[in-house]
């Protein structure tokens, strides 16, 4: 596989990266970005992520609007947070009627304007002007954007398609995008930024993805789906990939992994062109790093933190869980850090001491199957949330119980509303309410998804719980009594799962306190793949041991000590065998 | 014919199909105004979240908020009369206004359901 350099630079005007969240899609389109400018190119780099790493990285904070990168000569950047985009909107809709209407009034109004659906038209639209913005456009070369985990991803780039079609079809003017009157000038914007997106000449997709079989399918996935979308010049990125001859086992294993995901490869994928970008142990955490790996240039290697970190293993928070009995455990984070790993193992581990254990997620690149494997094991039922499933599912029952009091013409209205993107938010959180009403005698494992719509899925978890204790519908008992669950101590337990890298941690932080603010309690810090605790004499992994004993003591600050470890494993871990490996070594 | 004018509290859609559950009273609604197109009434519903503004302009409406607060809505004027205030009226309020008999604003005919998902 040929190593990506600066020759094979696409040369559109825009360059959009996708990949699961925690493959590096941040690092390459940064690295990218700077090479880029260096070269005597103004480019703008745009983050789309609520949880911008690019502030990380260039240390100083992103406005809204393209800020210089201090240290650069033609590198610009800005932060797009969907969120912020939501709350400029609600202002702008609610702001003029303050001391015109009583304030309860502006609250339930506001109230109104906090589902998802504001959310994510306030990001596309903010998305849509940067793309259709003649003054943005003509004065930058090349424009980057690095887009959010794929799920989020996906979504925003496929609203286009679904928005045009129900602005097409929405004929009474009253809807889901209610709210959203301002929306009808727009059209005409948003048809030119899929017009742009979908031009070959004017985008390529960069699919980031890492030499292991997950992320590669995930890539294969996104890619199908963009590629459907209309989005057909894409390019992959394998980053991480580690060359090597050593004699040492571990690094063998190491190679032997990669090389076998990357066999796996799907021919979707073997269409384009493919790169390669090279592992390297250290973190890519300022310009100057970056710049030394795109060029191959050495790094000094500085140990940050102590030698004795005790580091507890995965076992010690099974013991706990053994102890306390929680009846819903979370493994949260970011896609790509092992949340999947972590709740398959986490399922078997209880099911083997004796507990009844139901295994589900709601991420949708699902693959608990591919982490099961094909064994079927004792005490565990295992389901997955399909959002396209449970949108058929809930319209199916709204329209059948609407028809028994409504006309032709009544249901064509209700199924319009059904055509409204709160509608997949809804369908979903009523599907995960019922798994934990139809699982009340196991303990049910979430592997959730990604961080944007874990916190999403929370939220509307809440608003709608405040709709409910004034609304009259017939509601389901399961939804009203989900949320002081969630929020049980006791019965609810949070499991962060991170790695012990930059970007990584950042994340878990920042997803530690967006769930604080919910109400939830985080329990466990999980840190996946260490080498910390490997038994190796590979050179470049030693590095990379060094590298981690940084993160791993402020996960130990951060989690408040309670933070477990799973050693990288020579095996992908699948099925029993594969998932018991990662206990680590003298664990009986 | 009268005017029947509904003011609403702020929802995320009009039909409250748009939430964990679906409000009986809120089908029977956009049911009836479906049904009340047909015939001379003017009826119309005013959403918070969509026209605050007809909120800040209808003094009656804006004075009933100011002292009772969101408790008062929905609020129902026939003729520029508040006539109901903190629900909606009944089918033989409605049947009074309109002409129509009670059978007719909530006759059934035959539906076909065909779903999304089957295109």
């Amino acid at each position: 596989m040929e190593r990506f350099t600066r020759n094979r630079f696409p040369n559109t005007p825009f360059l959009f990266f996708t990949g699961k969240g925690g493959v590096g899609k941040t690092s390459v389109a940064c690295s990218l970005s700077i090479s880029m400018a260096s070269e005597r190119k103004k480019v703008l780099l745009i983050s789309t992520d609520p949880a911008s790493n690019l502030q990380d990285i260039f240390g100083q904070t992103l406005l809204n609007s393209p800020t210089k990168v201090k240290g650069t000569d033609n590198l610009y950047a800005l932060n797009l947070d969907p969120e912020q985009a939501a709350a400029n909107y609600k202002e702008q809709m609610v702001g003029p009627y303050r001391g015109k209407l009583p304030e309860v009034v502006l609250q339930n109004m506001e109230e109104q304007l906090s589902g998802a659906c504001t959310v994510e038209i306030a990001a596309f639209n903010e998305f849509s002007s940067l793309l259709t913005n003649p003054k943005i456009v003509d004065e930058f070369d090349t424009i980057v954007f690095d887009t959010a985990p794929t799920g989020h991803t996906l979504r925003l780039l496929q609203l286009p398609s679904a928005w045009s079609t129900f602005l097409d079809e929405n004929t009474t003017g009253t809807s889901c995008l209610g709210p959203l009157k301002g929306l009808e000038p727009q059209r005409e914007m948003y048809k030119d930024a899929v017009a742009q997106l979908t031009n070959g000449d004017q985008t390529t997709l960069m699919l980031v993805t890492r030499p292991e079989t997950n992320p590669l399918k995930e890539a294969a996935r996104a890619s199908s789906e963009l590629f459907e979308i209309g989005i057909e010049n894409q390019v992959l990125i394998v980053n991480g990939l580690m060359q090597s001859s050593s004699e040492d086992a571990v690094e063998k294993a190491f190679i032997s992994r990669q090389s076998a995901a990357l066999e796996t490869m799907s021919i979707d994928l073997k269409c384009f062109k493919q790169y390669s970008l090279p592992f390297v142990p250290y973190s890519l955490s300022s310009i100057d790093r970056m710049q030394a790996w795109m060029t191959d240039e050495p790094v000094a290697h500085v140990q940050q933190g102590s030698n004795s970190l005790l580091i507890p293993h995965v076992e010690e928070m099974i013991a706990d869980y053994l102890t306390r009995k929680p009846k819903i455990i979370f493994s949260m984070g970011k896609g790509g850090v092992g949340k999947t790993t972590v709740a398959s193992y986490i399922a078997l581990r209880l099911a083997e001491e004796g507990m009844r254990v139901h295994l589900t997620t709601t991420d949708p690149a699902a693959h608990i199957n591919w982490t099961l494997g094909e064994d079927q094991i004792e005490n565990v039922t295992v389901s997955r949330i399909d959002p396209k499933v449970e949108i058929a599912n809930y319209e199916a029952e709204v329209l059948a119980k609407a028809s028994e009091t409504m006309n032709e013409e009544g249901l064509a209205f209700v199924k319009e509303d059904l055509a409204s993107p709160c509608t997949e938010e809804i369908a979903v959180f009523r599907a995960f309410a019922n798994v934990v009403e139809e699982h009340q005698d196991k303990v049910i494992i979430i592997d959730t998804a990604p961080t944007g719509h874990t916190l999403l899925l929370l939220d509307a978890t809440e608003s709608y719980h405040r709709e409910i204790s004034r609304s009259q519908g017939d509601i389901p008992i399961s939804v009203a009594k989900l949320l002081p669950r969630l929020r049980d101590k006791n019965y609810t337990s949070v499991a962060i799962v991170t790695l012990p890298e930059a970007t990584p941690v950042y994340e878990a932080t920042r997803l530690q306190q967006d769930l604080l603010r919910a109400g939830l309690n985080v329990d466990w810090w999980v840190v996946n793949q260490s080498f910390a605790l490997v038994d190796t004499k590979s050179k470049i992994l030693l590095l990379k041991r060094l590298a981690e004993v940084k993160w791993l003591e402020e996960i130990k600050q951060k989690s408040g000590d309670r933070f477990v470890a799973i050693p990288w494993v020579k095996e992908a871990p699948v099925g029993v065998t594969g998932l018991h490996a990662l206990k680590g070594e003298t664990v009986k | 014919m009268g005017k029947i004018h509904i003011y609403e509290p702020a929802m995320c859609c009009s039909t409250g199909v748009c939430g964990p559950s679906i409000d009986p009273e809120l089908l029977r609604m956009s049911f009836i105004m479906n049904n009340l197109k047909n015939t001379d009434v003017e009826a119309i519903r005013f959403n918070l979240t969509n026209e605050p503004n007809v909120f800040v302009e209808h003094q009656a409406i804006n004075e009933l908020l100011m002292a009772e607060g969101m408790d008062c809505l929905p609020a129902t004027f026939v003729d520029g009369e508040l006539v109901t205030k903190g629900g909606y009226p009944t089918n033989a309020q409605f049947a009074e206004w309109s002409g129509l008999s009670e059978e007719e604003l909530v006759k059934k005919p035959k539906v076909r359901l065909s779903f999304k998902g089957d295109a």
